[in-house]
């Protein structure tokens, strides 16, 4: 048992103090059991609170830590950080989530936030007395990156990776490299051939000898893990199985197919696809010819399988107006005389892309605007297609449009094999279908399989820059890992009680990640747990019936404990509010502060009054006083003392 | 630290999320890294944010242990309140000369304890705040800074040495001086972010003539955790606003900026998207439903780019929740009168074809971005080439998005362009693959 616990609640700026008495169970813990230092501060995770800790586990050779602050998947490594800087393990540290868990899941009864923050709390600080020290475990780590795809996402990340110095399996399933951006064309905004990026990539490809291209390779079966995963990949009838250090998965997109009848496709030849578009753009000279028939004039339709409040596809591919609009810049250029209508939701030509857009609008394309609830209707006559379209930017005028060619302006859609992917490597999907990340933006190119990364569109719409960054920060991700040869693993995994494991097996079958086999011991067998393989998930815990396995961190005690620490009855009091911070500065006297602060305390002597009252009364500009008020109040000289009557103000007294 | 100070693999340039994100990516990889900021504290124009969209994760929570850890890798060494004067390349080595400017605080002393700052008698313009509150001319940048230590402005410090008899630990000196530096390099990345669009050169939107119109960047600091008055309120006369409009493309999409008075190149014409504001101000829109629930809220839109993961659905989202969109340019701003500081949008219904006007009480400019290209001037015997809208250039985009028109040097987030914050992310881990497979095959 623990016996110096430090703990720590943070306010969070206000996102939990605003709601839970962080105070008041700052004041209650220091009672508990074991306890030595119990703090209150404002952001736990921040530089100068992190030093604190640090000191105080020095200082007062702290034996555990809780840290009661937000979700352990923002800070558990944080904080893991700041035991092992102060020479603490990082074991000895326990998470409590009061901001997800409280703060802002009841909002709306600060009383039951704070009451249910006491439990948790006591709950942490029981557990971390039972915590054990704990070590990670390092394993070699294989310099060799599997990579799944070789669109120019994959491709570009395996020339950097070779230039890493890591041995590069790039596996593609077709028989040909570059997957869309190959059959693209002309691309924006460079104006650069797809052909000949692919080609150019291919070349740097070719120049690196530690880079193996399988082409016409299918993924079958992935196991292991981080440092050691094992791909099985089959090459016809021929099949590989190859040790890898790491995977980067860039499987790319498929285009949204519409449906038949969707704006007449498939009804007419004249209704096409996008891409469809494009090669028939790139394959004609001197006239756009379609089937035989000369083109003068083509509509596009915009968000085609895309940003259905209702349909499946909700999301915006972002890249497909711009696709588009770079077309029919194409078409003017190439061709004479051609008219282009743009039947749009909103043009989203982010960034530069912009500027595609104005020079398309200079060159006389026409946009029209629809909304999604009155979509653009499609009619044929032998054939010929008529639009049909009320214009939101000439008063939802209707127009119809007799064009030679429609173009559907199709968005971006998972692969239809994603699902077979993501389910060998365990990886996440996504409300949108595409594979997730851990976080957009701590972790925007791992996934929850330690050693599994993700790059280009398989995550998501992307362009090709775009996809190429994302694949070059999984590239820069994979080479941090694995360059010294070695990595560390979470020790927070299942272990097996020799003398009372009969070897039953059950363990062994609900596990799925198949960590778990049997080997002999003292004239017996017993379950052994593949240490690299364990993710900790618990799941054979429960089911052992000699309750012979258990999973480090989440022991019987520990959980016991934590029981109850929720169940013991809290003792709260109403709030009182706190002077926090600017008790200091009360008592300050004005005395060579600008002269307005006087004015303005003078007016607050014995009154409160709104900013447009003090205004008033010394003759001032509000928007002066309010610059100054509030730097008062920031320095403790005034606070608030409520709303006013219309509830429309704020008023200001002197501080005490 | 086990860094020697004069020679290093790469140097990045500003530490912003972009900078220290590449930094950590390098220094994972074992290369030793200098990064260089011009402010007090690294963290950049994110640490500034309220929350973050799509998921609206606290900015603070996603930035400071990525500052903390910046701030403590054993690769990295950090120089704060730096300028870079020179680079200069010979034989593939960078030569840097660099100037640190006083604090006139030492920093190995300064806790952070504030006591300076609670004696100090000097108000001034507290910039992390936008300029909507006063702080001491000594003072911390700003709560979350990394490092923690205070500053003296010295442009306001009267020398009353207040600070000086408050500080337990002896930190202040204020016979400070510039001291210059220069190190070396294999490889240096740009990350020097971007310039907000400054309203002022709008001037028929009334920015800095009527105090209830606010650009965004100073809404995201009134709902912040940290902000400048404990509620959203107006800065004209502290009222708790019920009719907020937001104008996007304030400064973007624009080419009618150029005459404006006293333009300079900094606001000239900006015909392109600034990729940012259509969200941040949903963001905002949905923080402000939260914040106050009574009030309406209107966004003037020329489109909606919600292009990005989860974008869409997050509009969708602020729709659902009352957020009412126009589609509309707004023309002029006015206020309507000086007493109740309210003011009149004019603008064209684009669904109707009509003029219409409408009265909001607070007016939320939705400004874009602008280039921030100073670095390239300090480059003397090689050209670091800019793109047609002065942003670094990027010589390969499709392919190499990092490589810059010299060899070595690499560019990373908003320097190359505008960028939501994760793409910024991405675009700097992408230079950090580049810059390291560069190094390693000098």
């Amino acid at each position: 048992m623990k016996q110096r616990i430090g703990v720590y609640i943070c306010h969070c700026g206000g996102n939990i103090s605003d709601y839970v008495d962080v105070e008041q169970l700052g004041k209650l813990m220091a009672k508990e059991n074991g306890v030595l230092i119990s703090k209150n501060v404002m952001f736990a995770c921040s530089d100068s609170t992190q030093k604190e800790i640090e000191q105080d586990i020095e200082e007062n050779k702290l034996d555990s830590i809780v840290v009661a602050s937000c979700s352990p998947k923002l800070h558990t490594h944080t904080f893991r950080n700041v035991a092992i800087r102060a020479g603490l393990n990082p074991y000895n540290y326990t998470q409590v989530n009061i901001r997800e868990q409280c703060s802002w899941a009841h909002s709306d009864k600060p009383m039951d936030a704070t009451i249910k923050a006491y439990g948790l709390i006591r709950a942490g600080i029981n557990r971390v007395s039972y915590s054990e020290v704990l070590e990670s475990l390092e394993i070699s780590a294989q310099k060799v990156v599997a990579i799944i795809g070789a669109g120019v996402a994959g491709m570009r990340a395996a020339v950097d990776l070779a230039r890493m110095d890591n041995q590069v399996y790039l596996i593609e399933k077709g028989n040909t490299v570059g997957g869309h951006v190959a059959q693209a064309g002309r691309l924006f905004p460079t104006n650069e051939n797809g052909k000949e990026v692919v080609d150019r990539l291919y070349q740097r490809i070719r120049q690196q000898s530690n880079i193996t291209l399988f082409t016409n390779a299918t993924l079958e079966k992935v196991s292991g893990s981080i440092g050691n995963f094992w791909i099985e990949v089959k090459l016809g009838s021929e099949e590989l199985k190859l040790n890898v250090g790491s995977v980067l998965v860039t499987t790319g997109f498929d285009f949204y197919d519409p449906k038949e009848g969707e704006f007449g496709y498939r009804l007419s030849d004249r209704v096409i696809t996008l891409p469809d578009f494009n090669k028939m753009v790139e394959n004609s000279k001197g006239k756009l010819i379609h089937n035989g028939k000369s083109v003068k004039s083509v509509a596009y339709i915009y968000c085609v399988g895309n940003r259905q409040s209702k349909g499946e596809n909700r999301y915006c591919s972002r890249q497909c107006c711009t696709a588009a609009i770079h077309s029919s810049l194409h078409v003017h250029e190439k061709f004479e005389d051609m008219t282009a209508y743009h039947l749009f939701r909103d043009i989203r030509t982010y960034g530069k892309q912009e500027l595609l857009y104005q020079q398309s609008s200079k060159n006389g394309d026409i946009y029209i605007r629809f909304e999604e609830k009155e979509p653009p209707v499609v009619e044929l006559k032998n054939g010929n297609p008529t639009i049909k379209v009320k214009d939101y930017l000439t008063t939802k005028r209707e127009l119809t449009l007799d064009t030679d060619l429609v173009v559907l302006v199709t968005g971006m859609v998972p692969r239809t094999d994603s699902n077979s992917v993501s389910s060998k490597l365990k990886i996440p999907i996504g409300i949108d279908r595409f594979f997730n990340e851990i976080h957009p933006k701590l972790k925007p190119v791992e996934t929850v399989i330690k050693g599994v990364y993700i790059g280009g569109a398989c995550q998501g719409p992307k362009n090709i820059n775009e996809s190429v960054q994302s694949a070059l920060s999984g590239a820069a991700k994979i080479n941090a890992t694995l360059k010294s040869g070695n990595i560390n693993l979470e020790p927070i995994i299942a272990r097996v009680n020799a003398d009372s494991c009969l070897w039953c097996g059950k363990c062994a079958e609900v596990c799925e990640y198949d960590a778990i086999s049997s080997i002999a011991n003292g004239g017996k067998l017993i379950a052994e747990v593949n240490k690299a393989t364990c993710k900790g998930c618990g799941i054979c815990a429960p089911t052992c019936p000699s309750n012979a396995i258990e999973l480090a961190q989440f022991t019987d005690n520990e959980i016991e404990s934590m029981i109850d620490g929720l169940m013991s009855k809290a003792e709260i009091s109403p709030r009182v509010e706190s002077q926090q911070n600017n008790q200091k500065a009360g008592v300050q006297s004005l005395a060579g502060y600008p002269k307005i602060w006087r004015t303005i305390a003078n007016a607050l002597e014995g009154n409160t009054l709104t900013i447009p009252q003090i205004a008033e009364k010394i003759d001032q500009e509000a928007s002066l006083v309010t610059w100054h008020l509030m730097t008062m109040n920031r320095y403790g000289f005034v606070e608030s003392a409520g709303l006013n009557d219309n509830e429309d103000y704020f008023m200001y007294k002197l501080k005490k | 630290m086990s860094i020697d100070k004069t020679k290093y693999d790469a140097l990045v340039v500003g530490g912003g999320i972009a900078g220290q994100e590449a930094a950590l990516s390098l220094a994972d990889m074992d290369y030793k890294v200098l990064l260089v900021e011009k402010d007090l504290s690294i963290g950049g124009k994110m640490i500034h944010l309220s929350k973050v969209f799509p998921t609206l994760d606290c900015a603070a929570c996603i930035t400071t242990p990525k500052m903390s850890e910046t701030a403590r890798h054993p690769n990295i060494n950090l120089l704060l309140n730096t300028n870079i004067l020179e680079i200069e390349k010979d034989n593939g080595i960078f030569s840097i000369a660099l100037t640190i400017r006083p604090k006139y605080v030492k920093e190995d002393l300064c806790t952070g304890c504030q006591l300076c700052e609670w004696v100090c008698p000097v108000i001034v313009d507290d910039g992390f705040n936008n300029n909507m509150v006063g702080r001491k001319a000594i003072s911390i940048a700003f709560n979350l800074a990394n490092p923690k230590v205070a500053a003296i402005d010295m442009n306001h410090c009267i020398k009353c040495k207040k600070c000086e008899i408050a500080c337990v630990p002896k930190a202040i000196d204020y016979s400070m001086q510039p001291q210059n530096i220069s190190i070396e390099t294999k490889t240096v990345i740009i990350s020097t972010g971007f310039n907000l669009f400054k309203p002022e050169n709008k001037p028929q939107y009334g920015y800095g003539k009527y105090p209830n119109v606010i650009d965004a960047m100073q809404m995201d600091r009134l709902i912040a955790p940290t902000r400048p008055y404990n509620s959203v309120v107006r800065p004209g006369d502290g009222k708790i606003p019920d009719k907020i409009a937001y104008v996007l493309c304030t400064g973007s999409r624009d080419t009618s900026i150029e005459n404006a008075i006293g333009c300079s190149v900094d606001c000239a014409n900006n015909p392109i998207c600034s990729q940012i504001c259509c969200m941040y101000s949903i963001k905002q829109a949905q923080l402000l439903m939260g914040a106050l629930p009574l009030a309406d809220i209107t966004i003037y839109y020329m489109d909606i780019r919600a292009f990005g993961k989860g974008y869409e659905e997050f509009y969708q989202q602020a729709k659902g929740m009352g957020v009412s969109f126009i589609k509309g340019k707004i023309a002029k701003i006015t206020q309507k009168d000086h007493n109740s500081g309210d003011l009149i949008l004019r603008y064209e219904d684009v669904t109707t074809g009509t003029l219409k006007e409408a009265k909001h009480d607070l007016v939320v400019l939705s400004v874009g971005v602008l280039p921030n290209n100073e670095i390239a001037k300090v480059f003397t015997n090689q050209k670091l080439e800019l793109d047609d809208q002065r942003f670094i250039k990027q010589v390969d985009e499709l392919l190499s998005p990092s490589l810059t028109s010299i060899e070595g040097v690499f560019v990373a987030g908003t320097a190359a362009g505008p960028k939501d914050i994760p793409d910024s992310i991405l675009s700097a881990g992408s230079a950090a693959s580049e810059a390291a497979s560069y190094i390693n095959n000098i």
